[in-house]
């Protein structure tokens, strides 16, 4: 047997890293620690594992591309910011009327921030992702 | 270390037994009675105010007996888009009066010496509140539309309370068309906010550039939505939660219980009203008996406002945690939840702008 096939057949080892760690503790938690809580403390568990989850999910999946892409169109200079887009929108300086498909691109920045906070929402709106 | 991730105070209740003899002389003086507190227990719900039972033995006068009370008082923090609870009695005692079921007040106090906070108590209504347990409740389909009727017969009970006659001083008349003010009201915590959100932006200046242009003006519940009332197994008991309450577009609280966000995630079209029942039976029972019909046509753009100011709620809630120091899991994540109602909030205007174009 070659040294490379070898290697292929090792079981995948997973990294102790921050995401494995983060992924692990809510597995746990949902496996082993919810059946034995009492009814009125699950709901607690419940949200430590979502926000495990979404911790997990930031560690591994940046979700801020289309914003600085949505910055770079709108500010030539580059040295746009959220703080300084939301300021122009609310003055009227930014709108659909000056940049058109601005909402549809606002959208977009949405979806990729939804990716790590809630894909289950996306989904419930229809999206496949 | 981040600002988020540093130690922050602990979570503290407001009232808890060693308060107890100090109110049961304050309900004693105040009701002209002796008052004896006999238990008190933790309500669940209310992320912004804390809820206790108490079970309260009256020795003498009028209400003598045994008694089950809520005393309601704030959490440690109080949004600031929230009246304050002398302007929340005189609401629900307003509406007791127009015949909305309420849980009727008892007594309040704005003397922070008693239990630490200002306080309401109101008679105990049994019930399911719980959003979630409601519209995932086996039988909703045997009384969801009923309720739904119900909720619409309330609510224009509470609409038909208007600013005439000088009713409910302590509330501010908009000096511009409800809509417009509400946009306003809505934008104004932002300022202080911890977080610039462009899409929430966009939303808003679209809510204020298409602003319906109708002044008239009605009592607001601002949070009329399933989790805000009880539900007794037959029949709606109370409408709780008035702290939101205002001068508004009666079809503010249209748009609220029956904007996607607070279907307590039951999408089912047929339950499209609070995720309980239909958007049909909550009009008719509305219909029924305010004075004016609902103007449907302005509801999807008051569907919009809820899942701003949602959105705008979410943030504070948020703020508790990241700004205020309050370490309560649940005011992070609702928090996190702000993109959602944005998200709902875009879809909303990318359908309503559609359905011009295609006209």
């Amino acid at each position: 047997m070659s040294k490379s096939s070898k290697q292929k057949d090792k079981p995948k080892v997973k990294r102790l890293n921050a995401e494995t760690l983060v992924a692990l503790a809510a597995e746990t938690l949902k496996s082993e620690i919810v059946p034995g809580l009492a009814p009125e403390r699950r709901h607690a568990a419940a949200m430590i594992a979502n926000a495990l989850d979404i911790a997990r999910r930031e560690i591994t999946t940046t979700d801020e591309g289309p914003l600085w892409a949505l910055l770079d169109q709108v500010y030539d200079d580059g040295d746009g910011t959220p703080q300084q887009l939301a300021t122009d929108i609310r003055t009227g300086r930014i709108s659909e009327t000056t940049h058109p498909g601005l909402g549809a691109r606002l959208r977009n920045v949405l979806i990729a921030e939804l990716k790590v906070k809630n894909p289950r929402f996306l989904r419930s709106r229809g999206l496949k992702i | 270390m981040s600002d988020a991730l540093e130690p922050k105070s602990p979570r503290v209740r407001t009232f808890d037994a060693s308060k107890w003899d100090t109110l049961a002389a304050w309900l004693s003086q105040s009701l002209g009675a002796r008052v004896e507190i006999i238990a008190a227990s933790l309500l669940g719900g209310g992320a912004v105010q804390e809820n206790w039972r108490i079970d309260v033995l009256v020795a003498d006068g009028p209400r003598a007996g045994s008694h089950a009370w809520v005393l309601r008082t704030d959490g440690a923090q109080r949004l600031s888009v929230s009246i304050d609870r002398d302007a929340e009695f005189a609401v629900i005692a307003a509406a007791a009066i127009a015949g909305v079921p309420v849980a009727s007040p008892i007594a309040r106090c704005t003397d922070e010496t008693v239990i630490g906070r200002p306080f309401l108590i109101q008679v105990f209504v049994g019930g399911i509140s719980a959003a979630r347990q409601l519209a995932r409740h086996p039988d909703l389909a045997r009384f969801g539309d009923e309720l739904a009727h119900d909720l619409g017969r309330a609510l224009a009970k509470i609409h038909a309370i208007t600013p005439t006659g000088g009713q409910l001083p302590s509330l501010p008349i908009p000096m511009l068309a409800p809509a417009k003010a509400e946009v306003a009201r809505v934008r104004a915590p932002l300022a202080s906010a911890s977080q610039s959100r462009p899409a929430l932006e966009y939303a808003l200046s679209w809510l204020d550039a298409n602003a319906p242009q109708s002044r008239d003006i009605a009592l607001v519940h601002g949070d009329f939505r399933t989790g805000n009332y009880l539900f007794d197994g037959t029949r709606l008991a109370a409408i709780l939660d008035w702290e939101l309450a205002h001068w508004g577009d009666r079809h503010e609280d249209i748009g609220w219980i029956c904007a996607r966000c607070w279907r307590a995630g039951n999408d089912e079209p047929h339950q499209e009203a609070g995720g309980v029942g239909s958007r049909r039976a909550f009009y008719d029972g509305y219909n029924e008996i305010a004075a004016a019909k609902i103007n449907e046509a302005v509801i999807p753009y008051w569907e919009v406002m809820a899942a701003a100011k949602w959105a705008v709620l979410a943030i504070l809630q948020g703020d508790r945690f990241l700004v205020g120091g309050e370490a309560a899991i649940e005011l992070a994540l609702t928090g996190l939840m702000t993109a959602e109602m944005e998200f709902d909030a875009l879809e909303g205007i990318a359908a309503i702008e559609a359905a011009r174009i295609a006209k």
